[in-house]
């Protein structure tokens, strides 16, 4: 490390310009992760935070909540584990004051079931009480919502009173308002023939239903509309940046190299191993990766405060450590490239 | 006492018709506390004498000598421990890393014997080469004999038997020069080292011990006074 310091503290400019490259590349790596976080929480951030394991569509759906109905004759009993999910897209707007529609996922629950009773996390006000009690996602607030506020559902003249703000209140990057059941059979236009969406579960579901089958969580979120090939694109955007940072890096490591041969030469001829040389530029690698990816993730993290709260971000920071670790991993791997030149450098050229 | 001997020593380059012969039958002795002259024109041999005597490549045939052992049949991993425990190099580029201050040149040495070197014998070898005032500076910041003299006390840090050197005085005028010169032989007679000057540079004469001559890859002695 002596020799990777020294050199580092005395070429300011040049090993500045290579770490500055190296937080550029991660900076651009760690927003685009955010990003497909930030994207896929909001594809997401209901489901998760019901916590549930398994859903019990109709089984022509195509595994869609929003196309699943269950009709009352085909609902199982249902135990202290399962909860109705009447979903359905609708438009919301203030009864009085600004007009300012929003697009949202309506979510009918029973009062009496898990999912109301434990996993809707409220950041303001109380949960609906009675069919004409809504709950917004707290994201709405921004949009000029208020507690108390009187709205109206996709144009229809019953109004509904909001009584609090719910936290991860996001279905299919679309806000989540929570009402109750018979509100959802209003919106759908069902009446009461058909009782529910789907029906969640914290548990496996056993179904005997034949209009009925089980899905597990996995299986439901991935088959969300854009949610696998937006985070596939998302994935195959960063391991490609990650491919080519590792191929700059390592062309540069490989040139710094090729410059420092006539002074490792004269080393190698006064007796100085080529393991302690080697040493050396794989020490100076660590430095540049580790002081690069630290910058990388500061820059993110200020990006992050500074960014509107439109963005979808979000730092998931075990990710984020595993993706610092691959970055500083992949660099120091490219170091192995001059490494061999190092080890193959004749003293020899001390002399030319 | 002999501190190094070159046996019967040839050297080719190349095979078959492109085979050329650098070095030609031979032979040399360098004695503790002398200082060896071997002069020669560019391409006469001289250089490729210097990297067989200091393990730097392996003589075609011959013997390389040093405290008894033939170091041409050393591997490569026990060439460097020779050269970095009983060779010391003072090359014509000055073998100085422009990103170490001079002080950071020999605590580098010093890293490298695993911090085994004495701080008061380097203290005292700065003094007497005249760079004790300079160890905070680069090798950028000093003139080209100030550099020559810390790539000397480099050489002479470790305190090895043999000190090999490369046209030391190749970019020097002729006032550095006499000072180069003086400061080996003192050291060669003060420290009781074998020192070993190539160089076609004849202003080095007055300071020899010995004289050789390395013509067309032939080596012979040459009276001091010639």
């Amino acid at each position: 490390m002596f020799l990777a310091i020294k050199e580092i503290r005395h070429e300011k400019l040049r090993y500045g310009l290579i770490i500055g490259m190296i937080v550029l590349i991660g900076y651009l790596m760690f927003m685009l992760m955010g990003m497909m976080l930030g994207l896929a929480n909001e594809n997401t951030a209901a489901i998760d935070s019901w916590d549930a394991k398994s859903v019990v569509l109709n089984k022509n759906s195509n595994i869609s909540l929003s196309q699943s109905l269950i009709a009352k004759q085909d609902l199982p009993n249902l135990n202290g584990h399962q909860a109705l999910v009447g979903q359905t897209p609708a438009v919301i707007e203030r009864a009085k004051g600004a007009t300012d529609k929003q697009t949202i996922q309506f979510v009918g629950l029973d009062s009496s079931q898990f999912i109301y009773q434990k996993k809707m996390k409220l950041s303001s006000g109380h949960k609906p009480h009675g069919k004409n009690q809504v709950v917004l996602d707290e994201g709405l607030k921004s949009k000029g919502y208020l507690l108390g506020d009187q709205i109206t559902l996709n144009g229809s003249t019953q109004k509904y009173r909001v009584v609090g703000f719910a936290k991860d209140a996001k279905l299919n990057i679309a806000s989540i308002v929570y009402g109750s059941l018979t509100t959802w059979q209003t919106l759908k236009g069902t009446g009461d023939q058909f009782a529910t969406s789907g029906i969640f579960s914290d548990q496996k579901q056993t179904v005997k239903n034949k209009n009925l089958k089980q899905y597990s969580i996995g299986t439901f979120i991935d088959k969300l509309p854009g949610y696998a090939a937006q985070n596939m694109t998302f994935e195959f955007m960063i391991a490609f940046l990650m491919v080519i940072s590792l191929i700059v890096i390592t062309v540069f490591l490989y040139i710094l190299t090729m410059q420092k041969i006539p002074n490792y030469a004269v080393l190698r001829a006064q007796g100085i191993p080529a393991a302690y040389l080697i040493g050396a530029t794989i020490g100076q690698a660590v430095i540049l990766m580790v002081s690069g990816t630290l910058g990388a993730l500061l820059l993110m993290i200020v990006s992050k405060a500074a960014m509107p709260s439109l963005v979808p971000m979000l730092i998931n920071w075990p990710l984020t450590g595993i993706l610092s670790l691959a970055l500083v991993v992949l660099g120091v791997a490219g170091s192995l490239l001059p490494v061999r030149m190092i080890s193959r450098i004749d003293p020899l050229d001390a002399m030319r | 006492m002999t501190a190094i001997e070159l046996k019967n020593i040839n050297k080719d380059y190349g095979t078959g018709i492109s085979k050329v012969q650098v070095l030609s039958d031979v032979s040399f002795k360098a004695h503790s506390g002398e200082l060896s002259l071997v002069l020669g024109p560019s391409g006469s041999g001289k250089s490729t004498f210097l990297t067989i005597a200091g393990g730097l490549q392996r003589p075609t045939s011959g013997q390389v000598l040093i405290d008894g052992q033939d170091i041409s049949r050393f591997s490569e991993k026990q060439r460097d421990e020779i050269r970095l425990n009983q060779i010391g190099f003072v090359l014509q580029s000055y073998n100085l890393l422009s990103y170490l201050s001079v002080a950071d040149q020999f605590a580098l040495v010093d890293r490298v014997h695993k911090g085994n070197l004495s701080p008061d014998r380097l203290e005292k070898l700065l003094q007497e080469l005249g760079i004790d005032q300079l160890v905070n500076k680069f090798p950028d910041e000093l003139s080209g004999g100030q550099n020559q003299r810390v790539a000397i006390a480099r050489a002479l840090y470790t305190d090895p038997a043999i000190i090999l050197a490369d046209e030391p005085t190749a970019a020097l005028d002729s006032e550095r020069v006499k000072v180069v010169g003086r400061l080996m032989k003192e050291r060669a007679k003060q420290y009781d080292k074998a020192v070993v000057v190539v160089t076609h540079d004849l202003r080095l004469k007055d300071f020899a011990d010995r004289i050789y001559q390395i013509m067309d890859g032939k080596m012979t002695e040459q009276p001091l006074n010639a």
